[in-house]
Formats: C-alpha cells, sequence, structure tokens
C-alpha cells in the first residue's frame, strides 16, 4: 500500500499551487474589502461636479452598451459564417487565425490604432463612439468564439429537420440555430462585456476625459468612465483620496457582476437545454 | 494461469444496478465467453476482475472475488500489481501514441519489471506471442499509428502480454475489425489459452461458439446459463439461452 | 463579370484591388453562384472578413503614424539605448528589455504554477468541485488589470519596499509578481482545457496495465498534451507582454538599463507603459508621437507572430490521435 500513500503525498503536493491560488483570490477581496467603508449610496449618485461618482458610473454603461451593440451582431453574424457556411479552405483558416489575432493584440495597440483611425481619421475625435468603435474591436473575439461554440453545441438535426421541410438555408439557421443558440451567445456577449467594463488602454486616449459637465448628449462627445478616472487619478494625479477606492470598488463589483451573471447564466442554460453534454 | 471465482458480485454506477448478486467460477488455462444483449452487464463483468470499474465516478461493488484463493476486493490488495497480473484488450485499439517499442515496453516500465537488453528481449517475445513480430520487426521505432486496426490490436495484446499476466480479458476484441483481422485474432486467443486463462466478452454468438471453451450468458446483470460451449448451444438449459440463441432477441 | 468564364487550369484572376492566384477556380465559380442565391451570405461572410480587414487597417495605420520615427532612427528606434523625451532622442532598448525582464519573471513563476494546477484540476480534482474551482478561477481571469494594478500599488509595492528595504517599491520585481497573478488564469485555462480533452481510452489502457495515476499523468497524458500546454505559455507570453495598466502602475517607469541585468529591484519602464504614459502629452504628428507609434508597432508585430506560432502549434498535433487507419 505504500504506492498508494505514495500517491497522495504526491497529489497532495501537486494540489498546492492550486491552492496558493485561491489564496490569492481571498486575498485581492481581502485588500479590496478594507475600502468598503468609502462606499455611500450618495456617492454613487452624486454628480462628479458636487464629489459623487454618478457619471463615471453611466459612463461605463454607456461605454458597454454602445460597444455590445456593435460587437453583438457583427459577431454573432460572424460566427454564423464561419460554422455553417464557410468552405473549408484557406481564406477560412486565415480569418479563423485572423480572429485569434486580434484577440491577441495588446488593449493599448487598439487604443492607438483606435485613436489615430477613428478619432483622427474618421474624425469622432475624442468620442463616446470613438470609444464604441474601439472596444468593438475588443468584444468581437469573444462574441465570434462563444458564438461559434453555442452553434456548434446546437445538434444539425434541428437545422436539418427544418430543411426537409423545404426552408432556405438561412431560413432554418436563423429559426432554429440562432434561437436554440441564443443562451450561449447571450452569455459570450455578457463576458464580453466584462472584459470591457474595465478596460483602460483602449478608452485612454479615445474616448475619456477627466471631467464633463453632466452626461454627453450626443455620441460624439466625450465620456467620463470608472477605468479611466481611476487611472488617470492615481498616475497622473498621484494621489490616493479615499474616493479613488470607491471607484476601484465600484468598478470590481461592475465586472465582476457581468462575469458571474456569464457563469451562472452557462450553468443555468445546460440545464434547461437537455441535449447538451 | 488462473482460477477465478466470482463471489456475489454487485456493482451499481450511482443508482443503477449493474450486476446483481453475480457468481461464477472461471475455468483456468480456459476461453471462457461472456456473452448476452447489450446492457446486460457483459463490460461490467469482466472490468469487475481487474478493478477497472473503480476508475469511474459514482461506482459501488460488493461482493468478493477471488484469483488463485486471494480476495482481489480485500482492502489489502495492490490493484496495481492485480492489473498486472489480469490483461486487458479493449473494444476498440487504443495504443499509446508511441512507438510501438515503446507500447510494448509501456508496462515493463511502468512496473520496473526489466532493465535495458531485458526490455528488448521481452518486447520481442511478446510480439512473438502476439503474432506480430514478423510483420513490424524492422519498425519497432515506428508510430502504432501506422499499423493497420488489426495490427494495433494484436499490438495491444502483445502490451498485455508483455507484462506477464496470468489472465487475460477482452472486451468484444475484433468488433472494430475486419472479418480477415478477426480470423488472425481468434486464432491467437486459441493459441494463448495455452499459457494464459482467457475472458473473452462477445456479441457474436457465432463468434463465441466458435472460439471459447465455456460460455456464460448473461441477462439484465444476472447469470442465466454457464456450461460448456457445446452444450450451452446445443443443449442450453434455460429457456431465456435458447431464446437468445435462436435471436428471438438480442 | 468576364471572369467567371474561365478554364480549369490554374491562372492568374483579377479580383478588385488584389491578385490571386486561384488554384480552382471552380470553387470560386461556385462561391459567387452560392452568393446569388443566398445574398445574406456576402453579409455573412463580410462580417467574418472584418477582423481580417481591421488587422490590415490596424498594420497600415500604426505603421504609417510610426514611419516618421522609423525613417528618422532607423533600426536605432530599437536598439538604442537611450529614451529621451526632452532630447528628441528615442532608443527603445532598455524599454524592450524592461518589457522583456518584466514578462520572464512573470513567466517564470506562473508556468509552473499553472501548468501543474491545470493538471491538478483535470486529473486529480474529483468531480464535484471541479466546476466550482474552474469558475472561480475564471473570475479571477476576469478581474480587470487596473485593479490589480491598484492592488500592487497600495499593497504590494509598499511590501516589497519593506522586505527589501528600498525606498519604492515600484520595480521590476513588483512587476513580475502581480503580472504573474494575472498571467496564472490564461495558462490554467488553455492548458487545463487540453489536458482534458486527452482520450480517455490512453489512461484507461495505462490503468488496465497496472500504472499508477501518477504514473499514467507523467507517461501518457503529458507527452499527449504537451504541444498544447506550449501553445498555452505562448500564449500567456503574448498576454503578458500586452499587459499595460497593471504594470504601469507598479513598474517604476523610469527608462534605465537595470545593474546589474538581472537586478529586479530597479525600476524599469515596459513598452506598453511608455505609450500609455506618453501619449497624452505627445504633439500630435511630433517626433515623440510617431516613436510611440513605433514601440505600438513592435508590439503588434510580437505579439502577432507569437500568437500565430501557438496557432500551428496547436493545430500541427491532432488532439484526438486517430487510432486507425
Amino acid at each position: 500500500m505504500t504506492t498508494r500513500t505514495k500517491e497522495t503525498v504526491l497529489f497532495t503536493a501537486l494540489g498546492v499551487p492550486m491552492v496558493t491560488c485561491l489564496l490569492v483570490f481571498l486575498w485581492i477581496v481581502f485588500v479590496l474589502s478594507t475600502g468598503i467603508g468609502t462606499l455611500r449610496w450618495d456617492l454613487l449618485t452624486t454628480s462628479v461636479l458636487q464629489g459623487g461618482i454618478f457619471e463615471m458610473i453611466v459612463g461605463t454603461v454607456y461605454l458597454l452598451l454602445g460597444a455590445a451593440g456593435i460587437a453583438g451582431p457583427i459577431g454573432v453574424l460572424a460566427a454564423i459564417y464561419l460554422v455553417e457556411y464557410a468552405p473549408h479552405g484557406k481564406l477560412t483558416r486565415t480569418i479563423d487565425q485572423a480572429i485569434n489575432n486580434l484577440a491577441g493584440v495588446p488593449s493599448i495597440v487598439i487604443g492607438l490604432f483606435g485613436y489615430t483611425f477613428f478619432c483622427r481619421q474618421l474624425g469622432l475625435g475624442i468620442s463616446l463612439a470613438a470609444g464604441w468603435l474601439t472596444l468593438t474591436l475588443m468584444m468581437l473575439p469573444i462574441v465570434i468564439r462563444g458564438t461559434e461554440e453555442a452553434i456548434k453545441m446546437v445538434p444539425s438535426a434541428f437545422k436539418e429537420a427544418a430543411l426537409a421541410l423545404g426552408t432556405t438555408k438561412w431560413k432554418a439557421i436563423s429559426s432554429m440555430t440562432v434561437s436554440s443558440a441564443a443562451p450561449g451567445i447571450i452569455t459570450s456577449v455578457v463576458l464580453g462585456m466584462a472584459r470591457v467594463a474595465g478596460e483602460t488602454a483602449a478608452i485612454l486616449f479615445t474616448s475619456c476625459v477627466l471631467v464633463t459637465r453632466g452626461l454627453p448628449k450626443s455620441p460624439f462627445e466625450p465620456v467620463m468612465a470608472l477605468a479611466y478616472n481611476l487611472f488617470v487619478q492615481i498616475v497622473a494625479l498621484g494621489e490616493l483620496p479615499e474616493k479613488v477606492f470607491g471607484v476601484a470598488l465600484v468598478l470590481f463589483f461592475i465586472v465582476i457582476f457581468f462575469a458571474t451573471a456569464a457563469i451562472v447564466l452557462r450553468i443555468y442554460y445546460r440545464r434547461r437545454q437537455p441535449w447538451l453534454r | 494461469m488462473a482460477e477465478v471465482d466470482i463471489r456475489k458480485i454487485n456493482v451499481w454506477f450511482r443508482t443503477n444496478h449493474v450486476l446483481k448478486d453475480l457468481s461464477l467460477r472461471i475455468k483456468e488455462n480456459a476461453i471462457t465467453a461472456i456473452m448476452g444483449p447489450s446492457g446486460c452487464g457483459k463490460t461490467t463483468l469482466i472490468r469487475a476482475i481487474n478493478r477497472m470499474n473503480e476508475i469511474i465516478s459514482g461506482s459501488r461493488t460488493t461482493g468478493e472475488l477471488y484469483i488463485d484463493g486471494i480476495n482481489v476486493y480485500d482492502e489489502n490488495t495492490n490493484v496495481y500489481e492485480l492489473r498486472r497480473k489480469v490483461g486487458m484488450v479493449f473494444q476498440k485499439p487504443n495504443p499509446f501514441p508511441k512507438s510501438i517499442f515503446e507500447n510494448v515496453a509501456f508496462g515493463l516500465k511502468i512496473h520496473k519489471i526489466a532493465n535495458g537488453k531485458e526490455i528488448d528481449e521481452i518486447v520481442e517475445n511478446s510480439l512473438k506471442e502476439a503474432a506480430l513480430w514478423e510483420e513490424i520487426k524492422d519498425r519497432l521505432n515506428d508510430s502504432a499509428f501506422g499499423l493497420s486496426g488489426g495490427q494495433q490490436q494484436r499490438l495491444c495484446i502483445a502490451r498485455a502480454l508483455a507484462v506477464k499476466p496470468e489472465i487475460v480479458l477482452m472486451d468484444e476484441p475484433c468488433s472494430a475489425l475486419d472479418p480477415t483481422a478477426t480470423a488472425k485474432i481468434e486464432a491467437l486467443i486459441r493459441e494463448l489459452s495455452e499459457k494464459y486463462t482467457v475472458i473473452i466478452v462477445t456479441h457474436n454468438l457465432q463468434q463465441a461458439a466458435r472460439v471459447s471453451d465455456f460460455t456464460a450468458f448473461l441477462y439484465m446483470g444476472q447469470l442465466v446459463e454457464y456450461g460448456d460451449t457445446k452444450s450451452v448451444f446445443e443443449n442450453p438449459k434455460s429457456e431465456l439461452t435458447e431464446k437468445y440463441i435462436t435471436g428471438e432477441f438480442g | 463579370m468576364d471572369f467567371l468564364n474561365f478554364p480549369t487550369c490554374t491562372r492568374r484572376v483579377q479580383v478588385p484591388k488584389l491578385m490571386l492566384k486561384v488554384r480552382n477556380p471552380q470553387k470560386m465559380l461556385h462561391f459567387f453562384k452560392s452568393l446569388k442565391e443566398e445574398p445574406i451570405e456576402a453579409i455573412l461572410f463580410l462580417c467574418a472578413f472584418f477582423s481580417i480587414i481591421i488587422l490590415f487597417l490596424m498594420l497600415f495605420f500604426i505603421a504609417k503614424e510610426g514611419s516618421q520615427a522609423f525613417s528618422t532612427f532607423g533600426l536605432d528606434l530599437i536598439i538604442g539605448q537611450r529614451w529621451e523625451t526632452n532630447e528628441n532622442l528615442f532608443g527603445a532598448f532598455p524599454l524592450i528589455y524592461g518589457s522583456i525582464m518584466v514578462v520572464a519573471g512573470a513567466l517564470a513563476i506562473a508556468i509552473p504554477w499553472g501548468v501543474v494546477t491545470a493538471i491538478f484540476i483535470a486529473e486529480v480534482l474529483p468531480f464535484s468541485i471541479r466546476d466550482f474551482i474552474k469558475s472561480l478561477i475564471e473570475l479571477l481571469a476576469s478581474i480587470p488589470s487596473i485593479i490589480y494594478g491598484f492592488i500592487g500599488v497600495i499593497y504590494l509595492a509598499p511590501q516589497v519596499a519593506s522586505l527589501f528595504g528600498i525606498s519604492f517599491g515600484t520595480v521590476a520585481l513588483t512587476a513580475s509578481l502581480i503580472l504573474a497573478i494575472m498571467s496564472v488564469p490564461t495558462i490554467i485555462g488553455v492548458s487545463g482545457e487540453i489536458i482534458s480533452a486527452v482520450p480517455k481510452e490512453y489512461k484507461e489502457a495505462a490503468l488496465a496495465l497496472g500504472a499508477t495515476k501518477w504514473q499514467t499523468i507523467k507517461s501518457v497524458v503529458i507527452p499527449i498534451a504537451k504541444s498544447g500546454i506550449l501553445a498555452s505559455v505562448m500564449l500567456g507570453f503574448g498576454r503578458a507582454i500586452g499587459e499595460t495598466v497593471a504594470v504601469l502602475m507598479v513598474a517604476g517607469n523610469t527608462a534605465v538599463m537595470p545593474t546589474p541585468p538581472w537586478n529586479f529591484l530597479s525600476p524599469v519602464y515596459p513598452l506598453t507603459a511608455v505609450i500609455a504614459m506618453q501619449m497624452g502629452e505627445a504633439a500630435v504628428g511630433s517626433l515623440e508621437y510617431s516613436a510611440l507609434f513605433g514601440l505600438g508597432l513592435i508590439l503588434f508585430i510580437l505579439t502577432f507572430i507569437v500568437n500565430t506560432l501557438a496557432d500551428v502549434i496547436v493545430k500541427r498535433e491532432p488532439k484526438i490521435r486517430g487510432g486507425k487507419k
């Protein structure tokens, strides 16, 4: 039985790194919780001009929704093409690789591109719209990959049944496949929003300013955002006032909310769809 | 060569009661076929012999199983040594993604049975025993995936034989192979029974009749009939057995 | 549209703006035919093709803005040892070295940590808690870099400072530590997927021969998963070198070469940090502006190569090794 005990010891040792991961998570939560005292409800609802962070929160939400509104449709359509229409060939493989490469571009480089292309070339200036387009680039690979997976998991029998009844390919896909894959698609969009909510480098010089007078009235105005503000206050202004902790916490909660929502959605839909493994 | 004495074995997979109070004495140095319709528990039964059911989470086994007088389900049994003594060949050939030589030598290295030159000798002998040596002797270092299905299965047999087992379990070893390969393996099985106790699960009635000395018929997790093959096929004692053999159900 | 009527041999076909050598003209014919049947396919195709267009646009525009710096400094932009904005001197070597140093330090910690955790989760952890742990790690991965930077500044940097007796904890070591924590979930995620994808027939074969669980993992699972793990490491490298905000907040941001070169207690100025810090002040069209885009180009090309390599590695090794001929 010494082999058994040797194995137990080995596997316990092997488990140390994983336990460290959990400890790190706890550590992060602990460090953040030390500042929980700075969070007050009125902080969230008061305008920045009066010491609150309201516009930052709204600005972040505006950015999120806009990016999702663009990346969502494009990403889903692209994924449908890749799974249902694309022929096996060099072009398809290249598109596939391009998506992987896009996912791997550093966010600051995307920010640089966003500035020179969206802000200057297309004349959008530092604006909400430019932020949407830039953040779309970051969200797109996530939505495409997630939608691809969701579509692949729908049994082709559904689509084939529709086709056998005489509908066109697109009709079969849009009526059967997409609606069955909808949960997975929603999950991937939510995941994308989690990614983008905390994004700083991409919005650094494409859409944000430190203070605005009220909320932007058009997409062509700049916007305030939690991540941007946090960054500038700490790095450029070099201060650590209590308010900054509050900003960090609100941002943290928003991101964790979306990330947890994605996980919960995934579990919930897996239960509701019996054909998933 | 060893006798397997199965006594009141019950196997559950979570709530599914697969083997029910099964008792069976398997003769040594003979070929015993286990047959029955899908889902009757044939695979579970042979996997109970080398305790391979345990790797499936949610499995539970009660009862006793004696090999050469020792209960393998006893707490003190070394399950790794048990699995060396009881070799297994799977339904779909599963050679490792390594060379032919490395496949056969795998078990030797795991159990630290041999070193250096000895390994070469044992590998050669095992491949000869599995009737594969002549075909591949000059490409021992080639990948195992370059072999045909039948050759891969014989490689898996050689791999199991290399560690000098006493019992060889075969789970529908020919179901994934073409008739020529099947014939070769059936011939091989007959040769193997001279040195080893062979237990073969088969879905194929004709194969059971062709190859085995003894046959056990399982239905819904219970042993229905067991005896020498000729009697079971020509004079089945149970009506159920007769129905199965004549093809009334399957 | 005359080119639809060409013979079936290799011909140079003129397609708007690009010269494509079409190996199989029949395929293209079929493609355009199907477009006529379902015009929606064209829209779908464009959405998919969009990624390629964007990458090209990126390459073009970043190179365009960086061209001034490259024509002024040539190769010196990359190997020049001095980065002095005030003197309009832009040699990025200390910056590149800083990036690589921080990433190397981070990976040295994150790779063993991540791979071992992935093995543990995939092979040792019982089913019931596996999903929970994986979700937890996914949450770790979603924490934005600014939060990691925030924690690094208020907690880690002071700890490093007091531990090593230096005045400020914003040094390469702190950056490497934070980056390691950020890279681990990526490595765990991708490695874990690869390891779980190892077909269970091989594990069963090994166990049936009497191998212990560890022997199975060591001699069967890991060799099969090797290339996938390598790909995950490359992806981790790509992510790490592109990380901006977190390292910016803790690396010290001084464009010096650490002395001696392995001194992790020296501040460094990674590429990404430079861009983020100086873009705000650089006048559009100035040399500084162009130099920053030059750095962006370097980053773009570097991560492009790394990601393509990772892709190639994964595609070369079929995950499920076929057994039959």
